[in-house]
């Protein structure tokens, strides 16, 4: 059955990026941002490339998630905190998505401690919810092109719940990458590390946003 | 979003405020919209629902895409395909909702904990699978050896809110009957 997927931060960067990619799956869209001429032109457009495709706006993020069966938190760390107390019973039980790095404003470290990650932290917030950290190795430009230099690009999971991840990692395929669990929730906190690192070599190299990892194995 | 289903709970087995900390962090709440799917037949049915507002109903479908109904589910009732539920076998069943609702489901797996955790839970479960056993008894009988007229009096006696609330063609499909049969039978009884 098609499952309902709430985007919140829709309006955004990574929240259209991940609405537009994964419209094309089996997935009823509700999309809440803060941005609401943004929405509206990320509807059509999703409209427009599949008129079947199902995507609606939401006015409201704990109506969205009240609905939803998944639940994906596109806003940035600093958010996170006053989102999850409108959502956190609406939320329960519920798969909830962090893809959030907790960059500092410098772009040159994490603000947060050594021994935890934004998704542990949003976890803490989300005591009954299941938490799983995923797209947050991918920067928005690699949704329209998850193959890069030849290669599809790995993105990485992290969560504590089997089924859960399962259902993460159907969400990633249909986004165009290659998913991989990565393992617990306290991986995120390598995840969250390799994306600082990728976005320092990306500013150093210049990769313009378009960058990815892979995995090169046997 | 918990409280009827809190207040049936109590009316079936005491529960202590700790218990419903506790029982609280399994319920999944979730609204549906009119016509909204709750389960598909042919997928698994991963979860029961207890129904805090609006009205849903369970139903097969034949080759010819007729819908019979076999259960309908208003506020306080718990609707799901049981036997998928418990089987984990593909469910025979599509659920979807009458009215715009809103409903707390318990997955499989936190069904299975509580049973192992709570005891107050496990006698739940147990009057909830009786009294829809009972049902489902009275409902077959009913079927077989009740002429259609009583039928269709003792279901207007039993759910009065059904009634009010759900179009009449459901009801036939409910009763197994034609719409057009049932309109017979209401005209009759409004005769006498």
């Amino acid at each position: 059955m098609k499952q309902t997927i709430a985007i919140i931060g829709a309006s955004g960067n990574m929240g259209s990026a991940i609405a537009k990619s994964i419209s094309k799956g089996n997935y009823r869209l509700l999309l809440k941002g803060n941005n609401q001429a943004s929405l509206d032109a990320l509807i059509d457009e999703i409209k427009a490339n599949d008129n079947t495709a199902d995507a609606e706006a939401m006015a409201c993020s704990t109506e969205a998630c009240w609905e939803a069966d998944i639940i994906i938190l596109a806003v940035p760390f600093e958010a996170e905190k006053e989102i999850a107390s409108k959502i956190k019973e609406v939320a329960n039980q519920k798969i909830v998505i962090s893809i959030a790095n907790p960059l500092n404003k410098t772009y040159d470290g994490l603000v947060t401690a050594a021994n935890t990650s934004a998704a542990e932290e949003l976890q803490k917030l989300l005591p009954n919810s299941k938490v799983i950290k995923a797209f947050n190795t991918t920067f928005a430009a690699d949704f329209s092109t998850p193959v890069i230099d030849g290669k599809q690009a790995d993105a990485f999971i992290a969560g504590n719940d089997e089924e859960a991840l399962e259902t993460v990692s159907e969400i990633v395929s249909t986004a165009g990458f290659n998913p991989i669990v990565a393992g617990d929730l306290s991986v995120s906190r390598t995840l969250e590390n390799m994306q600082l690192l990728l976005i320092q070599l990306g500013i150093k190299y210049n990769y313009n946003w378009l960058a990815g990892w892979k995995i090169l194995h046997h | 979003m918990y409280e009827l289903f809190f207040k049936s709970f109590r009316q079936k087995v005491p529960l202590s405020a700790e218990e419903e900390t506790q029982l609280k962090r399994y319920l999944t709440p979730k609204k549906l919209r009119k016509k909204q799917y709750l389960l598909q037949e042919g997928d698994v049915c991963k979860a029961i629902a207890f129904i805090e507002k609006g009205a849903l109903k369970a139903y097969s479908v034949d080759e010819k895409g007729n819908e019979h109904i076999i259960q309908f589910g208003l506020e306080g009732w718990i609707i799901s395909d049981l036997y998928s539920f418990l089987t984990g076998e593909s469910a025979t069943y599509n659920i979807d909702a009458i009215e715009d609702s809103e409903v707390l489901l318990i997955s499989k797996s936190a069904h299975e904990e509580l049973l192992l955790e709570m005891p107050a839970y496990q006698t739940f479960t147990r009057l909830n699978i009786t009294g829809a056993y009972l049902a489902m008894q009275k409902r077959l009988t009913s079927i077989i050896s009740t002429p259609l007229k009583e039928q269709y009096t003792d279901f207007i006696a039993l759910y009065p809110d059904i009634v009010q609330r759900v179009p009449q063609h459901m009801i036939a499909s409910y009763l197994g009957l034609k719409p057009e049969t049932l309109s017979r039978v209401r005209q009759k009884i409004a005769q006498k």
